[in-house]
């Protein structure tokens, strides 16, 4: 019963795996529907992005960065994106930076202030200062309220416009090729494993011993590597051979609309809103 | 002598220098000729049509392309480089080798770009194949989401694009259904009336008479065994059952069992 659960175990992660992948980073399902973020073109999308993500960065204020966490909940609303899909997209990145850095900063041991409240834990008495719990609120809200704004450009933008205005943005084209590179053949290779895995499942069916269940996946890992070195030497060939030389042109056929121009004078806008209200940025 | 466009001269090839691929071959292919490479698996055809496009080059022996020879050395001068890969077009077997770009209409643009070639002939061209090949609405998708019929189209139109002087077809129409390979092959065959030359390696029997007028046939020990025209070849079933591209095959039809040579790659036929 044991073996059969880890193998069990085995077969479950993997598939996992490739259907995260598949779900959460190959699928175009929010950046094509025909929601606001999605028709703004993506280089005043990136620009504007950048600038919210400079000011959630540079501002100290929890109010000016609450303001700004529901300019996300709003735009993500108007793009069509299913909140309970967002907020689990963004809340998922909170566990590890709460546990490292937001948690210890609320005691006094590494903020010391004035006491909030304090209690006990196996004798240590442990104090949570009104300016560790400021801390660290700011810092929990200023992470998700960034982690929102990329999460919002990454889901409404077609992965291939996002790196051409990587590329208009002057990051170098060998970072851009690679990048979008790993993002096509890695989809390539999440399908032979699960084409693999189907293939044993078909001939050793599922009462898979844990012990060879890890010879398995030993032997896959090293056979996918294996592929993937063959198909970097043929990729490469099929390159060489439409004429690269090392240098790739970029294709640009994005073009600016007034709406785009207003679009980024609505965040300049929404930028100077605080400014005006005269709170603290 | 200036019809002819490829010249091997006892060419051999193997690969990491212990396994070898060809095998002392001799091979002359003429300007707007049709030429169908047949074997078996293993017989070194997709290899000769790499060494064909300079991405490998002949261990022993000569290959010249236009006149000029075909080598490493060559490939060190950029106008050379240049020339070669915008009058070669190779169509890979594997589809997914050849679609890296991030999207159909980046993949389709990757050569005339990469090329520097005119931009206004280029977007002619662009037009007028995405007609063709009926793949209009897939330009803004990722290749990974294509089906092997789309990915194959969009290969062939990634390589049309340049409107290469000589096309290299490493199994157009594997794993294909019936409908698309046909239009493949009426695609490439309106390609050869227009003046391209075209070299397409197969072990599909069924398209040969169609996409060629010149057949060779290469044995599994890498070597070409015979050339010559695609009728007699075909007709030639000794010669096909020797090298494994045909063979006696026993059914049943109507109620009565009989016995003919086959050749059927993928093991589907009609009767």
């Amino acid at each position: 019963m044991a073996s059969a659960y880890h193998s069990n175990f085995i077969e479950t992660s993997i598939n996992a795996a490739v259907s995260f992948l598949k779900e959460s980073v190959f699928s175009d399902e929010y950046a094509s529907k025909k929601g606001f973020l999605q028709s703004i073109d993506p280089r005043m999308k990136l620009a504007t992005s950048a600038i919210f993500l400079l000011v959630v960065l540079f501002s100290g204020s929890i109010t000016v960065i609450i303001y700004f966490y529901a300019v996300s909940l709003a735009l993500a609303y108007l793009s069509k994106i299913n909140l309970g899909f967002f907020l689990k997209r963004t809340w998922i990145f909170m566990p590890l930076f709460s546990i490292f850095i937001a948690i210890p900063a609320l005691f006094s041991i590494f903020t010391p202030g004035e006491t909030l409240t304090s209690f006990e834990v196996m004798g240590l008495h442990l104090i949570i200062t009104r300016q560790g719990f400021f801390a660290a609120s700011l810092f929990v809200m200023r992470v998700i309220t960034s982690v929102s704004f990329v999460i919002l450009l990454s889901i409404t933008t077609r992965h291939f416009e996002l790196l051409k205005v990587l590329r208009i943005f002057g990051v170098p084209q060998m970072f851009v090729m690679v990048l979008g590179m790993c993002y096509r053949y890695i989809y390539l290779f999440a399908q032979v494993i699960e084409n693999t895995f189907v293939a044993i499942k078909s001939r050793a069916g599922t009462d898979l011993r844990y012990k060879s269940g890890r010879h398995v996946v030993a032997w896959n890992i090293a056979s996918l590597w294996y592929r993937s070195y063959r198909l970097n030497e043929e990729v490469y060939n099929a390159m060489l051979s439409r004429g690269y030389d090392g240098e790739s042109v970029i294709f640009n056929d994005l073009r600016m609309r007034l709406a785009d121009w207003l679009w980024g004078l609505a965040v300049a806008v929404m930028c100077a809103v605080p400014i005006i209200l005269k709170c603290k940025y | 002598m200036a019809n002819v466009i490829f010249e091997l001269k006892d060419v051999h090839f193997s690969y990491m220098g212990k396994y070898p691929a060809l095998s002392g071959i001799d091979m002359t292919i003429d300007k707007g000729e049709k030429r169908a490479i047949i074997g078996a698996n293993g017989s070194g055809k997709s290899t000769l049509l790499h060494l064909l496009d300079g991405l490998l080059f002949p261990g022993r022996g000569t290959i010249t392309a236009f006149g000029k020879d075909v080598n490493e050395r060559a490939f060190s001068d950029q106008a050379f480089s240049r020339d070669f890969r915008r009058r070669i077009g190779f169509l890979f077997q594997n589809p997914d080798v050849q679609l890296f770009c991030p999207s159909v209409k980046e993949e389709i643009l990757f050569g005339p770009l990469a090329l520097g070639e005119d931009k206004v002939e280029t977007r002619r061209r662009f037009e007028q194949l995405i007609d063709t090949l009926g793949i209009e609405e897939l330009l803004d998708r990722s290749p990974h989401q294509l089906s092997i019929g789309e990915k194959r189209k969009v290969a062939i139109a990634s390589t049309l694009i340049i409107d290469p002087e000589v096309l290299l077809l490493d199994e157009p129409t594997a794993g294909l259904d019936p409908l698309t390979a046909r239009h493949i092959i009426d695609l490439l065959v309106r390609e050869n009336a227009s003046g391209k030359t075209i070299i397409t390696s197969t072990h599909d029997l069924h398209i040969v008479e169609e996409i060629a007028d010149t057949v060779s046939v290469f044995s599994r020990d890498k070597k070409l065994v015979k050339s010559g025209p695609s009728l007699e070849i075909l007709k030639d079933i000794e010669l096909l059952q020797t090298h494994n591209l045909v063979h006696i095959h026993a059914h049943r039809h109507d109620g009565r069992s009989h016995v003919h040579s086959h050749e059927h790659p993928n093991h589907e036929h009609t009767h």
